[in-house]
């Protein structure tokens, strides 16, 4: 560790990579989004936080389709991945999720064995030519999610045997064996201990040099210490959006500050 | 700003602040009576000022140890976390004022066996009783998150320091005209310092105090008198 | 600084070895329940041992037959005049040519082994004889032409009225009104078995053999319906699995959630509960009448319960394609799989097991089918034996084994009347082989999970 220097916690990155103007999401008759306007950076971890039903998961599913799903939602404004509108016709929601993964909030590996759930990816997207490569894709993934050295020996084990922690990384190789550009990240750590969740966080912040990656997190105290930027959604709207630094040391809204110092709204 | 959720930590919030209106409260007194204990040429009062010092530490130590609690219990961010912070720094200007108090009763016992300056010991009680006034009203700043009363404190502290520095020239000239001054005035001049300390003490709490209603530093440098008294001989 | 504890008065804590009254209720309310529980299943186990051992009583009786060794000698003379063993020749001599031989044979079999019996004439012997042992030794002659001239041991079938005195059906008491048989040949009878020469042994031809006409309930076998039940089934697992799963995957997965979804759900749940009479109907009206499919085939049976088994697959793959996670949905279209590739790569695989239960299931119930069966004629005497090769098989008029039960249940002959139970035998049997081949493949793909 080098102690001259505190971690580099200044977001190094101005580049946006997501761009999202007036987004309004309704479920049905339910106004779930209310003119979010927010800039995603590359490179950096930026963190969602806010009470439950806030909208902030719901938001993150916008940003790779995943609301899709839903039959009763519907979606407007525009939301930009590179300057290139998301929700344009012309834009096959699967090419999308292949450059935007997204990580679950309880770890899903697929009954498949472990290799086979980080292969699944690469394979279904024709990202490799031979088997070799496909191996070497799997290893990488797998040393990227900080979990080569836990599984190399048990490859075709199956994937729900490992613990929790494991399987969450897991799910993380799964989603970065497809090279995405940004990762979307669920409550990734809601259903780990904390010794899981510190090997998890760690992993985010290495990420980080790699990724634009976005996590949307019922705990503050992760919030602060994984990310660089972090939104403060409330009641659907984006009350603030500020280097983590300044939301946790000086907040300019007063419904944020009420929100991380624990006080009645 | 309204309640937290979690009442304990509003309670914990409280007595950590009660702790340091307390502490205030003390040091104020120290600083009146050993300014009065100068002026009397009381050696018991100053004795008295000693010994209350012990008090002021282990409120110190106590508070130390509260706002260590609440940061690993309660990990506390934004108003809380910078209100911890402050009270942490406030209790050691509050502590370091108290020494200097601690400092001039000590002084001052020396001081009551040998010859009295003339006028100086008012002067240097008026000198303390401006800085006194202004720890008192940084202390109501802080309780009532007056970042205004704290701003003009930190103004006031050029007052006090203008103070020593007409004591200084006046200690100058007693050392001047009669050497057998020379050790009296030396005492004197380290309690006039010691009370300029305690203005900045006192200033560096009210910025504090601003630290913690606004979120930022006063970034300006505070006003000064024009620094280090030249020394023209 | 937490000086400011309430302070709340508690109540007074009394001992815990002390039960008070209505922790008593409670307890004697919950033995009560248990009780009544046990009674339940307790009553369901004895019905259901009494089911099967009736079931079984009435019908082990059928897996038996009895049978006479009988030397017959094939007299050339009568068998082939012309004596040159030509099969064409040799098939003008007919059953009524081959009869009296046979009770020729058992005459001469009787008086060698010195049995005392008024009955002297080879007529007297008739009515100890399976009418159909004639066909069957004149079938032996015909594929072996060389054994005419010889004396063979033959296997005959002795009547039923015979069969049911060994086997206690017929009674020595009754036989006075009955001119199918009379006491002396009873007498007879019981000297055979003595000397050897009647003897009872296990019932291939049941399971194997076809039915036979209301006189010869001796030779009736399942064998045939058994033969038209598979057809059948394997009409309906061909037809009703993919075309429920694939419904079902296509409701489940991919339809859009409107009105007319949910009222094709809510018919789909009614169609389940349709009589299957009015299946049959249907069946009668579009297969046969409309499309002109032959009458009593397996092929249109096999139609019909394909449509009765339908909803039951549909329920029960929908229910199993419901009980995956919805996270292995999320976490396939998270990697960017199409919703198809999500459904068949990770959904389908999952929902394995309980498709295939349900589809068995659903078999099982098409198995034990029978009143559709009556409407498109798949119920009656099937004089035809195994169908002319593997797909004449589903066109060729055939019964199912539910029907054949029915069958001989309502005729005359109390003789058919333990065929019927056996045929239940079998039935069981087939019903307990398909739940055991459903747990068997549930724990295999379970495995996987």
């Amino acid at each position: 560790m080098n102690d001259m220097s505190f971690t580099e916690r200044a977001v190094a990155n101005t580049e946006t990579k997501i761009t999202a103007r007036g987004v309004q999401v309704y479920y049905g008759e339910n106004h779930a989004i209310k003119d979010v306007d927010v800039d995603i950076l590359d490179k950096t971890v930026t963190a969602f936080i806010g009470p439950s039903g806030c909208g902030k998961s719901t938001f993150l599913r916008c940003l790779n389709r995943m609301n899709d799903t839903i039959d009763i939602a519907r979606i407007e404004g525009e939301i930009l991945l590179d300057g290139e509108d998301i929700y344009d016709k012309r834009v096959d929601p699967v090419q999308l999720r292949a450059k935007v993964g997204m990580v679950f909030q309880k770890p899903n590996p697929f009954p498949k064995s472990i290799y086979d759930n980080v292969a699944y990816g690469p394979k279904i997207h024709g990202l490799t030519r031979s088997r070799a490569e496909l191996e070497e894709v799997v290893e990488s993934a797998l040393r990227k999610a900080a979990l080569w050295n836990e599984v190399k020996d048990r490859l075709h084990a199956p994937g729900t045997g490992l613990s929790g922690g494991q399987q969450q990384r897991l799910c993380i190789a799964r989603a970065i064996a497809t090279s995405p550009e940004v990762l979307l990240m669920d409550e990734p750590c809601s259903a780990l201990d904390p010794i899981a969740t510190a090997q998890v966080e760690e992993l985010i912040d290495e990420l980080r040099a790699n990724f634009s990656v976005v996590i949307v997190t019922h705990s503050m105290q992760q919030a602060a210490r994984v990310s660089q930027k972090t939104a403060f959604f409330h009641l659907g709207h984006l009350v603030e959006y500020d280097d983590t630094d300044k939301i946790f040391t000086n907040p300019s809204d007063p419904r944020t500050e009420s929100y991380i110092t624990g006080r009645i709204g | 700003m309204s309640e937290h959720i979690l009442s304990a930590f509003d309670r914990d919030l409280e007595a950590v602040q009660a702790l340091v209106v307390k502490m205030g409260g003390l040091v104020e007194e120290q600083i009146l009576e050993s300014a009065r204990a100068l002026e009397e040429r009381d050696p018991d009062l100053a004795q008295q000022v000693r010994d209350q010092d012990k008090t002021v530490d282990a409120l110190e130590e106590r508070i130390n140890d509260e706002a260590a609690r609440l940061i690993a219990l309660r990990a506390p961010a934004a108003r809380d976390l910078r209100m911890t912070l402050s009270v942490i720094k406030i209790s050691a200007s509050l502590e370091r004022v108290g020494d200097y108090a601690k400092n001039i009763a000590k002084r001052s016992q020396v001081l009551s066996d040998g010859p009295q300056i003339n006028g100086t010991a008012a002067a240097i009680r008026r000198m303390a009783s401006a800085v006194e006034s202004m720890l008192k009203d940084a202390l109501d700043a802080y309780i009532q998150r007056d970042a205004d009363l704290a701003h003009d404190v930190r103004g006031r502290d050029i007052e006090v320091d203008q103070m020593y520095n007409a004591l200084f020239r006046e200690f100058l000239t007693y050392m001047m005209e009669d050497p057998r001054n020379i050790t009296p005035c030396m005492h004197l001049h380290f309690i006039a310092k010691n009370i300029e300390r305690m203005g900045d003490h006192a200033t560096s709490i009210a910025e504090q105090v601003i630290y913690l209603v606004t979120g930022e530093m006063p970034e300006e440098s505070r006003p000064k008198s024009s620094s280090v008294v030249k020394t023209e001989a | 600084m937490s000086d400011a504890s309430p302070n709340t008065a508690r109540p007074v804590s009394r001992s815990l070895h002390h039960v008070d009254a209505r922790t008593k209720r409670r307890n004697a309310a919950e033995t009560r329940f248990k009780a009544l529980g046990i009674g339940a299943i307790a009553v369901g186990i004895t019905f259901l041992v009494i089911l099967l051992s009736t079931i079984f009583m009435n019908g082990a009786s059928a897996f038996e037959q009895s049978f006479l060794r009988v030397p017959v000698h094939l007299d050339a003379a009568k068998l082939d005049k012309k004596g040159n063993r030509d099969p064409a020749d040799l098939k003008k001599a007919t059953t009524f040519t081959y009869a009296p031989l046979i009770q020729q044979g058992l005459l001469d079999a009787v008086q060698k082994a010195g049995i005392e019996t008024p009955l002297t004439k080879s007529g007297d012997m008739k009515n100890l004889i399976s009418s159909s042992a004639a066909a069957q030794l004149r079938d032996r002659v015909l594929a072996n032409p060389d054994l005419v001239g010889q004396t063979v041991t033959a296997e005959i079938l002795a009547s039923s009225r015979v069969d049911g005195y060994l086997k206690g059906r017929v009674k020595r008491d009754q036989v006075a009104q009955d001119k199918n048989i009379s006491v002396e040949q009873l007498d007879l009878a019981d000297a055979l078995l003595k000397a050897g020469i009647l003897h009872k042994s296990f019932n291939w031809d049941f399971i194997f053999g076809a039915d036979a006409s209301d006189s010869r309930a001796e030779q009736a076998g399942i064998g045939i319906a058994m033969l038209g039940s598979f057809y059948m089934m394997l009409v309906v697992l061909v037809l009703s699995l993919p075309i429920g799963v694939a419904a079902s995957i296509y409701l489940e997965e991919f339809a859009p959630k409107n009105r007319f979804t949910d009222l094709i759900e809510v018919n789909i749940s009614n169609l389940a509960a349709v009589p299957s009479i009015v299946f049959g109907i249907l069946g009668l009206a579009i297969f046969i009448q409309f499309a002109h499919l032959p009458q009593s085939a397996p092929l249109v049976g096999g139609l019909v319960l394909t449509l009765m088994t339908l909803p039951t697959i549909i329920i029960s793959t929908r229910a199993a394609l419901k009980a995956v996670p919805p996270s292995i949905r999320d976490a396939a279209l998270g990697v960017g799989a199409s919703k198809m590739q999500a459904v068949f790569h990770h959904v389908l695989p999952l929902a394995m097991p309980g498709i295939l239960t349900g589809t068995i299931i659903g078999l099982a119930q098409a198995l034990g089918e029978t009143a559709p069966l009556l409407l498109i004629g798949m119920v009656g005497f099937i004089a035809t034996n195994t169908p002319d090769g593997f797909w004449d098989g589903f066109v060729s008029p055939n019964s199912a084994m539910p029907a054949q039960i029915y069958e001989w249940a309502k005729r005359a002959d109390p003789a058919f009347y333990e065929r019927a139970w056996g045929g239940i035998i079998i039935l069981l049997v087939f019903l307990l082989g398909m739940n055991i081949i459903a747990v068997v493949l549930r724990r295999k793909f379970e495995r996987r999970w």
